[in-house]
Parts: C-alpha cells; structure tokens; sequence
C-alpha cells in the first residue's frame, strides 16, 4: 500500500469512528429503524397496493430521506469540527495532502453511512421476510399466488443507495470546501439533494425541442451538473420485482453515480487546495 | 542551506468582506533562522507572528515572497515530513486516547510500522506523559493538552520544531516542563522556532530572537547580544557594610566610574512559584 493511500486510511478511520460516536448518527438511526418496525403496524394504510410493498415503501423511504439528511449534516459537521477546532492545522502540517484530506473524510463519512444502510436494509429484509412468510401460508389457504420479495434485489438496492449517499456525500465536501460556515453548507448541500431528486424534470424538458438557446443550455448545463437521484429508486423494481430492469441499466446507474462521486470530489479538492485554513 | 528556515521579502494580504478591504498581516518580512538553535518570534497580538508560521507551513498561501524549510521550498510535503509542529492552543480529537493520538500523527508523519511503537513511546516519554497516555484527551488538562501536543510534533523525529505559544494558558510548572522538552530537543542538534509573547519564558529558553510588530521584523538577533548593556555592570556583594560601600565607591571613582545604583537581589515570582509547587505537576 503506497503512503498516499495509507494516510487517507488513518483519515477516514478517525473520520468513522468520531462520526459513529455521533448522538446524531445514533438518533437517526434508531428513527429509521423505528419507522421500519412501525411498518408492520401500519400496513392497515396500505391503500390497496400490497402490504410488501407498502413495508419496503415505507422503510426505504425513511432510509432514503434519514440517510440524506445524515450525508448531508453529518458531512458538513465532520469537515467544519476540523476545520473550527483546528485540528485541521494539526494535520496539514504533516506530509498530509490536502487532497487526501478531503478523500479520508469522505471514505469516512460513506463508511458511517454503509453502516446505516446495511443496519436498516438487514431489518427491513427481516420484516419483509418474516412477513412474506405469514402471507405466503395465507395464500396457500386460499389457493393464490402469494406475493414476495426477492433478497438479491434487496442487496443491489443497498449498493444502490450506498452509491447514492456517496455522490451527496462528494456534493456536499465540494460545497464544504468552498463554504465558510456550517449552516451555509447544510443548507446548500439540502437543496443540491432537493435539485437532484428533480433533475428529471429538467432532463425531460430538455429532450423536448425548444426556441430559446439559452433555455437550451440552461437545461444542458443543469442535466450535466446536477445528478439525477430519482435513478437510484429501484426498490419496487429489484426488491418486489414490479417491474422489469433492464439489462446494462443497473451498471449504467452505478457508472453515472461512480462519475459524478469522482468529478465532485476532484472540484472539492482542487478547491480546497486553495483554501486558507 | 545553512538555515533552517529561509524567509525572503514574505508579504501575506488578508481579503476583507465582500468588497475585498485588503489587509496586510505580514509586510516584506526576511528571516534566516539558523539550525540548532532555539528560536523566538515575539510580537504582540496581530502582530503577524502565527501568520508568518501558517505560511511558513503551507496553510496559507504567501502573497509574495519566498520561503524555504531545510533547503527545500516549503508547503512541500518532503519539507514537512521534516517539520514538527504544535499549533495555538491545540485541540485535538477527545475521544482518542492521547497514546492513540500520537500514534495516528505517527501514521500520518510517515513513521515505518516497524518502528512506530517505538516512535510513539518516546515521544510521549519525552512530554512526561506515558502515564497519562491511556486516557482519553478530553480528560486532560490544559498542560497535559500542551504536552501530548508537543509528543505529536515530535514524534516523527522532525528536523524542525515549530510551537505557536506552546505555554498559552500553561501554570509555571506546566510551562517550565516545556521549556525542558525544548531544551532536550536543541541538546538533540534539533532547531525549534517558539512563537510567543511571554517574554520571559523566551529569554530562558531562546539562543536569538525576532520581535515583529505591525507585520514587520523591527529587531533580530542572539538574546545575548539584544538584551546586555555592555556599558553596564552588575556586582553581587555579600555582606556589605556601610564602610565597605563608602570605601568602594572611592576606590571606583579613583578609576573614572561611578555606581548609579544599589539595590537587594530579587529572585522573580515564577522562581518562588516553582519552587513552591514543583510537587503538584499535573499527571
């Protein structure tokens, strides 16, 4: 392992283990897990759509907004704890580079969020598997065709997310290493999140003919900046197979995430090359 | 390649609000701190001194100048591998243990696995704190902070020492403790640049010093030299009687020269300070 790398490591496993001692962490966790549990409770409200895919709808949509808010604040206050307490001033004077800096918090930050999400997909599997089960007997019963969930889709929607949490995580550093205070960061890094979840909007409005070049590239530029984080929302499709994934499309999303991961962090770290601490 | 640290017409401006005010913290600033010896920057507060060290560093960009540390330019990371530094006030992360605090500056430093246990042990033996160094850094005291800061700094076995106000906030003892780090580390042929403006302190433990004030250098020197009034003496007399200095005075005069003044040696307070509470040094 070169020195580069391995001080990135000794970055990012600091970076984990202050973010996991977090309250904030722990709080957000114990919520989401909350509202996974209650998902059982509740499925009474499933509107007619299937009580396993009322479950997963409503666990991973806590998993989707807590995991956004916990990338976004818990990035924020890992970089702006160095950056205020000064122990950045401790570290950049070592054979430290800035680059590897900012890359050890993020592999930090993704690892915490790992975490997070391997923690509420197991029990989100637990509670859609245990009641598959009970549905699955009932429908023996009453001679249907009783409805499950396939656990290979589950892991590839919990890479999926992971790999998302970790663009926001890269958007959120880029904005860090420019900004000054930590509140301008969150609020920025909230609605960059925001922005992506609507991309799609624009990425439809751009692919329809239009007048006006500017509005053209408006659309253009906002469709290349910003990352469509509506693609990664593939519970229905891989966990309860509703509908079918086409070949390539998986790996097309994770390429997409992987570019935009890298291309944020490369702006964070040549903005932050410049930043006087 | 004599100096440790090579400072050439340094000039560093500070970008004010949204209309961009410029501010000039440091001003056309030229320093040669020799190696092995124990240099003070001394300066009131603003005067530029922690500036001129965060430049000297890296951490901050020079606007014009020059700067170099043990020949090589400086916010290199070779330059720094051979740097040593305690920051203002230090704070590091509280849920670490100091020794594990050591070790992960070690780590970053680029001490060889090999020689890490080893690296750390003796550079928390250095700072006093072996016993100390399986607490958490939260529980520490204020001198305790300072000291595992110090073991940080050297525990890679720098060339180069730098401490921003290493007794800030320090009791006497605490603050005398590091004056002996410091010592043992100009014994070990290392040159440590002492940003301070306890003055006292510098000129125990300081072989020159620069005062800067305003952003510039306004005096550079050995302490020896900036501080004797070589047309001044001092006599330290036992047992003088009325007659004895009666009879000392004309024997001086005879020969041209004239006492101004008599007075009791005073030993200072933090002497007194010391020498009372040497016992109760924080562990």
């Amino acid at each position: 392992m070169n020195d580069s790398l391995r001080r990135t490591l000794w970055i990012s496993r600091v970076t984990f283990l202050e973010a996991v001692r977090q309250r904030f962490f722990a709080f957000l966790l114990v919520l989401s897990a909350a509202m996974v549990l209650s998902s059982v409770s509740l499925r009474v409200f499933d509107f007619g759509h299937g009580e396993l895919k009322f479950i997963a709808d409503f666990g991973f949509g806590g998993m989707f907004f807590f995991g956004s808010v916990l990338a976004v604040v818990m990035t924020a206050q890992l970089f702006f704890s160095e950056i205020d307490n000064k122990t950045a001033l401790t570290l950049l004077a070592k054979p430290l580079s800035r680059p590897e800096f900012l890359l050890g918090k993020f592999f930090g930050a993704w690892a915490v969020l790992g975490v997070f999400v391997v923690v509420l997909a197991g029990l989100q599997g637990v509670v859609l598997w245990s009641r598959e089960q009970e549905l699955i007997a009932a429908a023996e019963q009453a001679g249907r065709i009783p409805t499950t969930f396939s656990i290979v889709g589950l892991c590839q929607l919990v890479l999926l997310q992971w790999l998302r949490l970790g663009v926001v995580i890269s958007i959120v550093l880029a904005i860090s290493s420019l900004a000054r205070t930590f509140l301008f960061t969150v609020v920025v890094g909230s609605l960059a999140v925001v922005a992506g979840q609507l991309q799609w909007i624009a990425q439809d409005a751009f692919l329809r003919p239009t007048d006006s070049p500017a509005y053209g590239a408006f659309l253009w530029v906002s469709t290349r900046l910003i990352p469509n984080l509506q693609q990664f929302n593939l519970a229905d499709a891989l966990v309860l197979g509703s509908s079918v994934v086409e070949d390539g499309a998986l790996i097309g999303v994770c390429f997409s995430g992987l570019a935009y991961l890298v291309a944020y962090l490369t702006l964070g770290s040549l903005i932050f090359r410049q930043r006087e601490i | 390649m004599n100096s440790a640290i090579s400072v050439r017409h340094l000039t560093k401006d500070f970008r004010i609000g949204i209309r961009g005010l410029k501010l000039r913290a440091v001003d056309d600033l030229s320093l040669e701190i020799p190696r092995g010896q124990v240099y003070g920057l001394l300066g009131p507060n603003g005067c530029g001194k922690s500036t001129t060290l965060k430049v000297v560093l890296g951490l901050v960009s020079a606007t014009a100048g020059e700067i170099s540390i043990l020949g090589e330019p400086s916010a290199t990371s070779a330059a720094r591998r051979r740097t040593g530094f305690l920051p203002e006030a230090p704070y590091f992360h509280k849920f670490l243990t100091g020794r594990e605090l050591v070790r992960y500056c070690a780590q970053l430093s680029g001490v060889a696995a090999s020689e890490l246990d080893a690296a750390v042990e003796d550079a928390l033996g250095l700072a006093a704190m072996n016993e100390a160094a399986g607490r958490p850094i939260g529980t520490y005291s204020k001198g305790m902070l300072q000291r595992i800061g110090f073991a940080q700094a050297v525990v890679h076995d720098p060339e180069l020492i730098i401490l921003d106000e290493p007794t800030a906030g320090v009791d006497p003892v605490g603050s005398a403790s590091i004056g002996r780090m410091i010592h043992a580390m100009r014994d070990k042929g290392k040159t440590v640049v002492l940003c301070s403006h306890l003055l006292g302190q510098v000129e125990q433990v300081c072989d020159r010093v620069a005062i800067m004030d305003r952003g510039k250098l306004v005096l550079e020197g050995a302490v020896e030299d900036v501080l004797s009034r070589r047309d001044r003496h001092v006599m330290t007399i036992e047992a003088m009687t009325s007659a004895a200095r009666t009879a000392a005075e004309a024997a001086l005069e005879a020969h041209g020269a004239k006492i101004t003044s008599v007075t009791h040696p005073r030993r200072s307070l933090e002497d007194l300070f010391r020498e009372l509470v040497t016992g109760s040094r924080d562990a």
